[in-house]
């Protein structure tokens, strides 16, 4: 992000309404290679390759905050990779990563791992270091650490469905896990911070947040995504675009300030939910409209989406969770040229 | 023997497996799905019967799901509860005494690991009286087409969480309706809508476990 979008964005967080509303997008892969042209394990593997697109969109698209802007990763395999996850990676598929423990029993065998050492995190931020000078060039800054968030992870390492019942059978085993892995990401989120001066935000992605009542996520998630958050940090951005009418009342009490969701709610109802403290990047149903729809559908909807919006403020026009495949530059033009009116 | 049954429907409900459980933690230290079943089957209780007792547990779950009442923990213990009861009639199906209403092969697309949505899908319909063939996650399609040609007349579960992977459904319907174009697929997933999953060419769609019943209920049985 440049000095002058990082400044708007922090307008925006703090309550200004800015007129024209800004846009902004989550952007990564698999959007971004698909749209540059080369496949999704040239962009993995070709440092040369992966910031030359992101420099390419953020050039084509200069009125677009793309976030969290030169995220360097190697999709769900980052984090897990560190905790000696097997990665695949299809020639020109999203990658994944395997399971590391296979029940609750094998917890406290999982290790707190060393995130400047482990996995694939030191080519995560040996990327950013060699590609920083011609990325401040550009005009840009390294603005945000990013990790996967803590459910998610822990999803990954023994699987979704028994990290969800051993929450109901074993609730202090959990406890055991989402505190090394927390552990694990306050030092990961530490040493991006302390390698790159300039972040002042901090991005984590967790959609497994909606698959939990309220009572599950303030026992197992509040906790641990509010020790994340840092309140030093003037940028805390959140990502779960599951279900999250049950978890949006407690974003401020996880100390998010910027929030992008699912398709599914509208910004006024989150606005309500939120009581228009937190900041909402959205919501435009990413794949049916922003993607599939044709020019009219994308502007229609927009307009549609807007005109619901009585206060503007705390508003970043967007899609509901990341940019999908198969969006193209007219629809993204169309897109920010209809919010700008 | 009524008492049984209502107990194993409360227990499938509640999500109480079996004595060892604690959870929920106001049924702990009771007697859970597992051991009322063994009682039900001692006292001659018929395996229909049983099994209705199932339906109807995971039917008002189902609803309190559907009303945010519960989420998707209490769901799947529900269906863990399940679990334990059909262990005890797995000799009723293999003898005949419970006839199952078909085959359903289920997965997770290639290229997405998330299997949450599929194990309840899963159990549900298991625990509904079809026989079902969880080939688990990240599930190619070569894989689906192998099965389905071992398992005539059978349908098509496809699960999928990942935005990302949704270009991977829609192929592995492509491929499947290529190699058996009467085999009949519906999908699930928090991405999808019933327009994306009738454009990929699927034959229906189901937003949770009970929509999936109802859904291979009309068009499954032959």
């Amino acid at each position: 992000m440049t000095d002058k979008q990082w400044e708007l964005l922090k307008r925006v967080v703090n309550g200004e309404t800015i007129s024209p509303l800004p846009v902004g997008f989550i952007v990564d892969c698999p959007w971004l290679p698909n749209w540059y042209g080369c496949s999704i394990l040239d962009y993995f593997t070709n440092d040369e390759l992966w910031l030359s697109a992101n420099l390419k969109a953020m050039n084509d698209f200069p009125d677009v905050m793309f976030l969290p802007g030169f995220w360097s990763e190697y999709g769900m395999c980052t984090e897990p990779s560190a905790f000696g996850a097997r990665c695949s990676f299809p020639a020109n598929e999203f990658p994944h990563a395997h399971r590391v423990i296979s029940s609750a029993d094998e917890i406290n065998s999982v290790e707190v791992p060393n995130p400047a050492t482990d996995g694939l995190l030191p080519f995560v931020l040996n990327r950013l270091k060699l590609a920083q000078p011609k990325i401040e060039a550009a005009g840009h800054k390294i603005r945000f650490a990013v990790a996967r968030g803590p459910l998610n992870i822990a999803s990954y390492l023994m699987g979704s469905t028994e990290l969800l019942t051993t929450m109901m059978m074993e609730p202090d085993k959990v406890h055991t896990f989402m505190k090394t892995i927390t552990t694990f990401l306050k030092n990961w989120l530490n040493l991006q911070r302390e390698t790159f001066p300039s972040i002042d935000g901090i991005l984590l992605l967790d959609d497994i947040i909606g698959f939990l009542g309220e009572d599950e996520f303030r026992t197992f998630g509040l906790p641990y995504f509010k020790e994340l958050f840092d309140p030093s940090v003037q940028i805390r951005f959140l990502h779960n675009d599951a279900p999250c009418s049950t978890s949006a009342p407690l974003l401020p009490k996880m100390n998010v300030n910027l929030f992008n969701m699912g398709f599914d709610v509208s910004l006024k109802n989150l606005k309500e939910i939120t009581h228009n403290k937190v900041t909402l990047l959205g919501n435009l149903p990413p794949r049916d409209v922003l993607a599939k729809g044709d020019a009219i559908d994308i502007k229609e909807k927009t307009i549609n989406m807007l005109a619901t919006l009585e206060d503007k403020s705390r508003i970043i026009v967007s899609c509901g969770g990341g940019m999908p495949p198969g969006v193209t530059s007219e629809s993204i033009n169309l897109f920010v040229k209809t919010v700008q009116g | 023997m009524s008492e049984l049954i209502e107990k194993i429907g409360i227990c499938v409900e509640r999500g109480k497996v079996n004595k060892a459980s604690p959870f929920p933690p106001d049924m702990k230290g009771l007697d859970g799905a597992d051991e009322y079943t063994k009682l039900a089957i001692e006292a001659k209780t018929s395996a229909d019967a049983i099994l209705q007792a199932c339906n109807d547990g995971m039917q008002r779950v189902g609803e309190k799901f559907g009303k945010n009442l519960v989420f998707v923990p209490e769901l799947l213990m529900a269906a863990k509860a399940m679990h334990a009861v059909m262990a005890h009639l797995k000799p009723f199906f293999q003898s005949g005494t419970v006839k199952t209403k078909g085959t359903f092969i289920l997965g997770t697309v290639a290229g997405d690991l998330h299997d949450i949505g599929k194990n309840l899908v899963s159990m549900v319909i298991e625990g509904n009286g079809w026989k079902v063939i969880d080939l688990g996650v990240d599930v190619k399609a070569p894989r689906f087409i192998q099965k389905i040609s071992e398992n005539p007349g059978c349908v098509v579960g496809l699960s999928a969480l990942l935005t990302t992977t949704i270009a991977n459904m829609a192929n592995t319907i492509k491929e499947i309706k290529t190699t058996s174009p009467t085999t009949k697929v519906i999908v699930g997933g928090a991405p999808l809508t019933a327009g994306s999953a009738q454009e990929m060419g699927a034959d229906g769609y189901a937003r949770d476990p009970q929509a999936a019943v109802a859904l291979l209920n009309s068009i499954g049985v032959s």
